[in-house]
Formats: structure tokens, C-alpha cells, sequence
């Protein structure tokens, strides 16, 4: 990377973004001017219709009362109280009042009957009016304090305190909260959102110019001719994106703060006069932190979604579902359950609305802090990279999109034997995530083991289905060729040390992080109570073991094969699987075996050893939980409850011992067709 | 050798349509096929053929801006290792097409700037560089203008100083003189005359036949990715017993079974 080129490359895009009409429009006009008039017009929508609503009088109508004159009479005493003005319409003869309800020439009416010994009032309204619904409203209140006086009057007469006897206990409410957390608590709400969209709303629209706009109008082939590597073109476009993403949301905050204070002074009359503004400085400024950071990750998911775009409106197109899902997760920071975790810090977009909501609360922790804005650059990083991969001169040139998904082109059109891309992987994996979380969880709910087993195999459909689609050829994709019995041999002498190994750095993790010790197995294991063990064994140990490797070690590592280098193929393969059991102590127990069966996949191009050690695997989860008192009788140093540091370190060494002779096994010898 | 190219090959995917049952599928073909060209010191070497004959895919692969799919290009003597040496090689070309459009939003006094840093310019080379471009071809009246308010002969004047700023050894031209008037394209051809004249490579293609034959030192004629012909216009015209390149083109395309030479 060449400074001097980016920061060329980076003056040229800012120069191209900000003389677009365009994008002045987007960043300055609907900011400063339509977002003002928006909520100002609102403002005095809302409180033109409250004023029409009091200061109208509003039409009543009286029908068969037993003492007209006296109601009408209470009405006129009590409805200053209440800032109300009536008409009453007292016709000398009997007439219709629905129809006059109906023609408008009343707004309610009241009647009265007698029920259960007492005089019963009727409102009589249109609810689909909305002066009859205001009128019936009003009527009901003056009713209210009619019923009161009444009861007031009765306790009295009979010699007691109405007061006391009504309300025999007191209380009231007394906030501790200053000024400025109640203040922050109602900013903390709307801020988050409001600050995500308009970052978004700044991103989306030079994202779009800097890619698509750029092939549309044909100066990407110039770009092209010139001594530039493709990381410096990506970083000066996402550079000069980020620039405008801050800098639109720089502009939204100014509008933002003038309206509030605007609002505030002039509308509501509280003033800002009591509070101390000096408080939210910490905020602002950690909120200024992650606006930049969050710009960036905006701007590198927005460019992501553009670079494939041949057009601007194929952008525009792509670029909406993106909108979308910032958009809810913006809400996030609305949710009053959804708390900061660690888990919460990981989920893009939500975690920066948590936080900003968080900080103008006034709870943050430094640690949340840097949580979120690693992640958020994690993700920045991630997308660029991923970007400068797909940004390839054919890509460009051609608008060649064959990198993306396979499953939008028709089954005709494809060629025999064709290996998945990454567009694929991430559209497989998407509907294998919607199918485990819903169709999934509820087979689980009601049908308990065979739902687990429905589960998988419904997985498993899916991939050979995709598979089926795209024309891939089964036997090279999910590695089915025969493995070296050799290499199997090795490979058994690697898992089993790799399993003693697993069992300890499975206790280290669990005591490491009791808080979140094995609740997943426990829900899963009360599930497995009164089941046969054949049972069990086909369900837990077979079924995942052809599943998941078909899936895993099949499908995806393929994929993964095609696109990167052997390592970082391997390494992802088996974090993937460690993800896809969606737990942060699982992830980090079953990372060491996903790497291993993917090596051992890729290194002899065969799915079977990774087939066999998985169900050895989960087998032996099946047979240690079946058997457990027996084995912590047996062998207490190293199986008990209370596990010894001693046993421990014996089952440690034990296993790499295993682990090493294991790998020299199987590297001694011709190895297998590397795939 | 300033350029030249061994063996090069592109292969692209098409659907095929015609016979029922293949129609919709998707099939591979080479669009450039083991092409051999080289270009010397002070040569402008033409590069012709009909429509869709691979010219534009060729030049392309020589301009760096594709990778073959096979066989490789070799620039002043040096052969591309690594993606970093083929963005290196990039410095010695200056490549013109129709697609090759300008940022319209700058004028294009600022996109020299630009280009000169992106060039390695250093600030006074760039300096007297940009002036010395701008008062040869002619651009002191629109220097300051912005690219999209230019008329189409000015564009292409500014279009040509992009390719000048960094001085290249070796000049790509993907028909530079279409849809200008004489006069607007006269000042390219004179362009390339002169470069020539300065021991510059120029690689050129073009549909108009007069202007390759008075012009080109030599003619690469390619046919759906092949080349059919490459000598000198009179050689090649003697061999054919036609007085003009345009017959002679129209002779050599028919010795290969097709009548399409109408459209060349």
C-alpha cells in the first residue's frame, strides 16, 4: 500500500462524490432542512388537533333524564375544571338522537334507565367520529366526577370520613434519577436509531456513486489503466465513503441538536437551563467514537453490496435490504430488555445502538466500550478484504457476478461439476441458520429426539438439494472417495488424543466460565432420558457425524478449497462448525475438533475419517453419559466430579502423546490425493 | 521489443442459443486464441478485424487490464511475475478506449494532478509536465473547465493527456479515432506519428482502413480470436493483389470461409 496513491485516489472520490448534485441533496438537504421540517410539522400537526380538540364546543344531547335541568347544571359547574365548552341541545320535542348523532348535528347524547336498584347513564357516541369520541370522552369525565360527589356526599351523611374511608393507605412516587438520567434515559432511546439511519442514509448514496455510478458512467476501465492495486482502489473508495458517511451524520447531530434545543426553549418551555449539559460531554464524546466507527463499518457493508452492481438502480436494489436490517437493528437500542452482553457486543449494528443507549444512561463500561468498536472494526475489515477479493478486473469489466449465488441463475445454465462459491456458501448457510432456528427448534419442542433427528436430516436435504442444483458432482464435492486405511489408523490415533486433549481444555473453559457452563447439553441430555441406547446412538452420534461432515467437511470446505489457500480453507471450515453450534463455550470445545476433521478431510480428500471420529466423538458423549456414575467410580482422579489437577495433566499428556504419533503417522507413507 | 505477446489466450463463457436442446446453456470459448504479436521501437502496428473478433479483448490483455487465460505478455523485456509487477508494468502503457471515459465531475487540469501522484510525479516534475501537456495539445481554453461541459474532440484531447502524464514507452489505442471529425482525429493520428518519431511503441486498432494503411508501419489482422495476417500493409496487399488494405482485408477473410468482411 502506497500512502500517496490512496490518499490521490481517496481526493479524487471526494472531489467526484461531493460535486455530485446528488449526493449534496442527500447530505445536506434532507438533514438540515427536511428532517427539521418533518418534526417541526409534526410538532404543530399534533398540537394544532390538541388545541382544536379543547377549544371546540362541543355539541350534547340530553334524552329522557330524570332531572335534565339539574344535570345540565353540573355540567356547567364542573367543566372549567376540565377546560371543556358545551352546547346542549334540548329540543322542546322528543326527536331522534341517533339520527342526529348520525347527521352530525350533536357530537354525544346521554340517556338514563334504571339497573340493579340505581340510575344507569348511557353514552351514546360514534366511535368512528372523532368529535363524537372526544365529546363521549368529556362526557364520561363529568360523569366520573358526578358519581364521586354523589358517594362523597353519601359517606358524609352517614357520619364518616370519605377520604379516610376511600383511601386507607397513601403513597407517591419519588425519582432519584437527576435531571440529566432522566433526560439521557429518553435520548438514550431515540438517539441510537436516529443516528444509524442517517449514518446509513450518508453511506448508502456514495457507496452507490463510488461503484456502480463510477461503471455506469464508464470510468472504471480508466481506473483500471492505472499502476493501482486493488486494496488501494478499495480503501480510497471506502476511505472517501467513510468520509461522507461521518460527515452526513456530523450534519444530522448538528440538525438534530439545534431542533432539540429549538423544541425545547420554545415549544415545550422546559429549558435546558436546569440541566447540566457539561455530564453529557463524556457521552458525546464516546458517542462521536462510535459514530466514525460505526460509519466505517457502514460505509464497508454498503460498498460490499454495491461492487457487484452493474447499474446504479441494481445498487439501489441491493442496497435496500441492507437499509432494512440496519433499520431493526437500530431499534435495538428501543428495546428496554435488551441489555449490553458480550453476546450483544458481537451482533453488528444492534451492539452500536446499545451502546450509544447505554452511554446517555450513563452505565458503560470501558471493556463494552472497546468490545463494540473491535467488533465493529473486526467487521469493517473483514468486508474490505472480502471486497478487494471480489473486486477482480473481470468482475468490473464484465459485471460478471458468477463469484455471487449460483442458486439465482436457472439449473439449465449451469455447467456439470461445478464447485460452490463463496455466494453460495453464505445463501446455504443462511437457510440452514432460518431452518435451524425455526423449523428446527419448534421439531425439537414437540417432538423431542426425533426432532433433533428431523432436524438434521432436513440439513442435510438442503445441501444435497443446493448441491443437486447447481449440477456439482457429489462424489468430488462431498469428498467420498475411499480414504487410505492407513490414514484412518493415524487419523484414530490423532482423534483420541485430541479427545483427552478436548476433555481438559473442555474443564479448563468450564472452570474458567462457570457462568456459562454446560446448560446446552443439560437441555439436550434431559431429553435423552428413557430413550434405548440404539436410539440414542443413531440420533446423537450418527446422524450429526454423516450430517454435519457432509455438510461441513463436504459442501462448504469445497467451497472454501476453491477460494482461499489450504490453511485459511481449514481454519475456517472448522470455525465455521464451532459457530454453527451457536454457544461461546462450545465454540471454543469444539474448535480444536472442527480443525482436525476438516485437516484430515482436506489432507486426504476423503469425508469418511472425519465421518468415523465424529461418531466416535459424539458415541463417546452418548456411552460417558449413560455410564457416568460407573466411570466416576472407576476412575475418580480423572472422571469424578471434582476433577484433580494431577488426573488432569495425566489425561493432557496422554493425549498429545497420541496427537503427535498420530500426525507423524499420518505424513509417514504416500499421502493422499490432496483434493 | 517493446511489447509483445506469446501465445495468448482468453477464454470466455457465452450462452449458446441455436439448436433446441443445448439452447440456454452456457458454453466456453476463446475469444482470443494464441495470439503472437510484438511491436518494436518506433512502430505503430495496427491491429484490425471485423466486429468481434478479439481485438478489444487482446488489447486489453496487452494493457495489463485483463490476465490471460494462457500465454503471457512481455513488456520492454520483462515478463509479469506477480499481481505487484503487473501494476508496476502499467506504468510504461498509456491505454485509450471508448471506454475509457473521463471523471466528468473534475476539469482536467485537476485530473492531471491527480494522475501525476498516482504516477509518482514529483510536484515540479508534475508542475511543468501538466503545462507543457496542456500547451501541446492545445487545451489552454479548457485546461479549468470541468470534463463533462467538453465537446467530444476536446474530451479525447483530454483523454490523450491522461495518457501522457507519465511519459509510457508503449502506447494502446482501442479505435481512438471513432465518431470524432477530421479534425479532432487528424491531431491523434499526428499524435501518434509524432510519438513514433520519438521512438515509442504504438499499438492501435481501427475500423478505418485508410487511416491504418497510411498510417501503420505494420497490420495484425485477427479473425474470431486468430490471427490471419501480420506484415507490412504493401506485403500484405502484393500478396493479395489488391491496391488497398481494405480490399486485401476483405481477400484474407474470405480465404477463411466468411463473408462478414462487409462490416470490417
Amino acid at each position: 500500500m502506497r500512502k500517496q496513491v490512496i490518499r490521490s485516489l481517496y481526493r479524487k472520490e471526494l472531489l467526484d462524490i461531493l460535486r455530485g448534485k446528488k449526493t449534496i441533496l442527500m447530505m445536506i438537504v434532507i438533514p438540515l432542512i427536511l428532517y427539521p421540517l418533518i418534526f417541526v410539522g409534526s410538532m404543530l400537526l399534533a398540537s394544532s388537533v390538541l388545541t382544536a380538540s379543547t377549544s371546540r364546543s362541543y355539541r350534547v344531547g340530553f334524552e329522557g333524564l330524570s332531572d335534565t335541568d339539574a344535570m345540565e347544571a353540573f355540567f356547567e359547574s364542573h367543566k372549567e375544571a376540565h377546560h371543556y365548552s358545551f352546547i346542549y341541545y334540548r329540543p322542546d320535542t322528543p326527536e331522534d338522537h341517533e339520527k342526529l348523532l348520525r347527521d352530525k348535528k350533536i357530537d354525544a347524547y346521554l340517556t338514563e334507565s334504571v339497573s340493579e336498584n340505581r340510575p344507569s347513564y348511557h353514552i351514546v357516541y360514534l366511535a368512528s367520529e372523532t368529535e363524537s369520541k372526544t365529546a363521549a370522552d368529556m362526557l364520561r369525565d363529568i360523569l366520573m366526577d358526578y358519581r364521586d360527589e354523589l358517594r362523597d356526599r353519601a359517606i358524609a351523611e352517614a357520619g364518616l370520613d370519605a377520604e379516610e374511608l376511600l383511601n386507607p393507605i397513601l403513597f407517591e412516587y419519588e425519582d432519584k434519577s437527576t435531571r440529566e438520567e432522566s433526560a439521557g434515559y429518553f435520548v438514550g432511546m431515540i438517539i441510537p436509531f436516529l443516528l444509524i439511519t442517517s449514518i446509513l442514509m450518508g453511506a448508502v448514496y456514495p457507496a452507490i456513486d463510488t461503484t456502480a455510478g463510477e461503471k455506469e458512467r464508464g470510468t472504471l476501465e480508466t481506473l483500471l489503466t492505472l499502476p493501482v492495486k486493488n486494496l488501494e482502489l478499495i480503501i480510497a473508495k471506502f476511505l472517501a465513503t467513510s468520509t461522507v458517511a461521518v460527515s452526513a451524520a456530523l450534519l444530522n447531530i448538528l440538525s438534530m441538536l439545534l431542533l432539540g434545543i429549538f423544541m425545547a426553549d420554545s415549544m415545550l418551555n422546559i429549558g435546558s437551563s436546569g440541566m447540566d449539559l457539561a455530564s453529557f460531554i463524556p457521552a458525546a464524546f464516546i458517542t462521536l467514537l462510535c459514530v466514525m466507527v460505526f460509519a466505517m463499518f457502514a460505509a464497508a457493508v454498503c460498498l460490499t453490496a454495491c461492487i457487484f452492481a452493474r447499474s446504479f438502480k441494481e445498487a439501489q436494489n441491493m442496497t435496500t435490504p441492507v437499509l432494512l436490517v440496519f433499520m431493526i437493528g437500530g431499534m435495538a437500542g428501543m428495546i428496554p430488555q435488551l441489555k449490553l452482553t458480550p453476546v450483544t457486543a458481537l451482533i453488528p449494528v444492534a451492539n452500536v445502538s446499545l451502546l450509544i443507549g447505554e452511554i446517555f444512561r450513563f452505565h458503560f463500561e470501558i471493556s463494552q466500550i472497546l468490545m463494540v468498536l473491535v467488533s465493529n472494526l473486526a467487521y469493517t475489515g473483514i468486508a474490505v478484504v472480502l471486497m478487494t477479493r471480489f473486486f477482480s478486473s473481470e468482475n468490473i469489466l464484465f459485471g460478471d457476478a458468477s463469484s455471487g449465488m449460483k442458486l439465482l441463475e436457472s439449473r439449465k445454465d449451469m455447467k456439470k461439476g461445478q464447485i460452490p462459491g463463496i455466494g453460495d456458501v453464505v445463501l446455504l448457510f443462511s437457510m440452514l441458520l432460518l431452518v435451524m432456528l425455526f423449523a428446527g427448534s419448534s421439531a425439537v419442542l414437540h417432538f423431542g429426539l426425533f426432532g433433533v433427528a428431523l432436524q438434521q436430516l432436513l440439513m442435510l436435504g438442503l445441501t444435497l438439494f443446493y448441491a443437486w442444483y447447481i449440477r456439482s458432482d457429489g462424489r468430488k464435492l462431498f469428498k467420498l472417495k475411499a480414504p487410505r486405511p492407513a490414514a484412518v489408523g493415524a487419523g484414530l490415533l490423532c482423534w483420541l488424543g485430541l479427545y483427552l486433549i478436548c476433555q481438559v481444555w473442555g474443564t479448563f473453559i468450564t472452570e474458567l466460565f462457570p457462568s456459562i457452563s454446560m446448560e446446552n447439553t443439560e437441555a439436550l441430555v434431559s431429553l435423552w432420558k428413557g430413550q434405548s441406547i440404539w436410539f440414542l446412538i443413531l440420533v446423537i452420534a450418527l446422524l450429526p457425524a454423516v450430517c454435519e461432515e457432509l455438510i461441513f467437511r463436504g459442501f462448504l470446505l469445497a467451497a472454501l478449497e476453491k477460494r482461499f489457500r489450504p490453511a485459511a480453507a481449514v481454519i475456517l471450515c472448522g470455525s465455521f462448525f464451532a459457530l454453527y453450534h451457536m454457544s461461546l463455550l462450545q465454540f471454543l470445545v469444539l474448535l480444536p475438533l472442527g480443525l482436525f476433521f476438516s485437516y484430515i478431510a482436506w489432507k486426504e480428500g476423503s469425508i469418511w475419517p472425519g465421518v468415523i471420529f465424529h461418531f466416535l466423538n459424539n458415541l463417546s458423549a452418548v456411552l460417558l453419559q449413560e455410564n457416568r456414575k460407573a466411570i466416576a467410580d472407576s476412575l475418580p482422579s480423572v472422571a469424578g466430579d471434582v476433577p484433580t489437577v494431577y488426573g488432569q495433566l495425566l489425561l493432557l499428556f496422554t493425549g498429545i502423546v497420541l496427537f503427535a504419533g498420530g500426525t507423524v503417522l499420518l505424513h509417514i507413507g504416500k499421502a493422499g490425493k490432496k483434493a | 521489443m517493446k511489447i509483445e505477446a506469446q501465445g495468448l489466450c482468453k477464454v470466455f463463457s457465452r450462452i449458446v442459443d441455436g439448436e433446441k436442446k443445448k439452447s440456454g446453456r452456457k458454453e466456453d470459448f476463446f475469444a482470443v486464441d494464441h495470439v503472437d504479436l510484438c511491436a518494436k521501437e518506433g512502430e505503430i502496428l495496427g491491429v484490425l478485424g471485423p466486429n468481434g473478433a478479439g481485438k478489444t479483448t487482446l488489447l486489453r490483455m496487452l494493457g495489463m487490464l485483463l490476465s490471460p487465460t494462457e500465454g503471457s505478455v512481455r513488456l520492454l523485456d520483462e515478463k509479469a511475475g506477480t499481481i505487484d509487477d503487473l501494476v508496476q508494468m502499467k506504468r510504461s502503457i498509456g491505454y485509450l478506449s471508448e471506454n475509457t471515459k473521463l471523471y466528468g465531475r473534475l476539469s482536467v487540469r485537476e485530473l492531471l494532478h491527480i494522475l501525476g501522484r498516482i504516477y509518482d510525479l514529483t510536484e515540479e516534475d508534475e508542475e511543468a509536465r501538466i503545462a507543457q501537456i496542456i500547451s501541446v495539445l492545445g487545451m489552454e481554453g479548457f485546461a479549468d473547465n470541468r470534463i463533462e461541459r467538453l465537446s467530444t474532440g476536446q474530451t479525447q484531447r483530454a483523454n490523450i493527456a491522461r495518457c501522457l502524464i507519465h511519459s509510457p514507452e508503449v502506447y494502446i489505442f482501442d479505435e481512438p479515432t471513432l465518431g470524432l471529425d477530421i479534425l479532432s482525429s487528424e491531431a491523434i493520428v499526428d499524435f501518434m506519428k509524432k510519438e513514433k518519431g520519438r521512438g515509442k511503441s504504438v499499438l492501435y486498432s481501427t475500423h478505418y482502413m485508410e487511416e491504418a494503411q497510411y498510417l501503420c508501419d505494420r497490420v495484425v489482422m485477427l479473425y474470431q480470436g486468430r490471427v490471419i495476417a501480420d506484415d507490412t500493409p504493401a506485403v500484405l496487399m502484393g500478396q493479395t493483389g489488391s491496391d488497398n488494405l481494405r480490399e486485401c482485408f476483405r481477400v484474407l477473410m474470405s480465404k477463411c470461409g466468411s463473408g462478414e468482411g462487409q462490416d470490417a
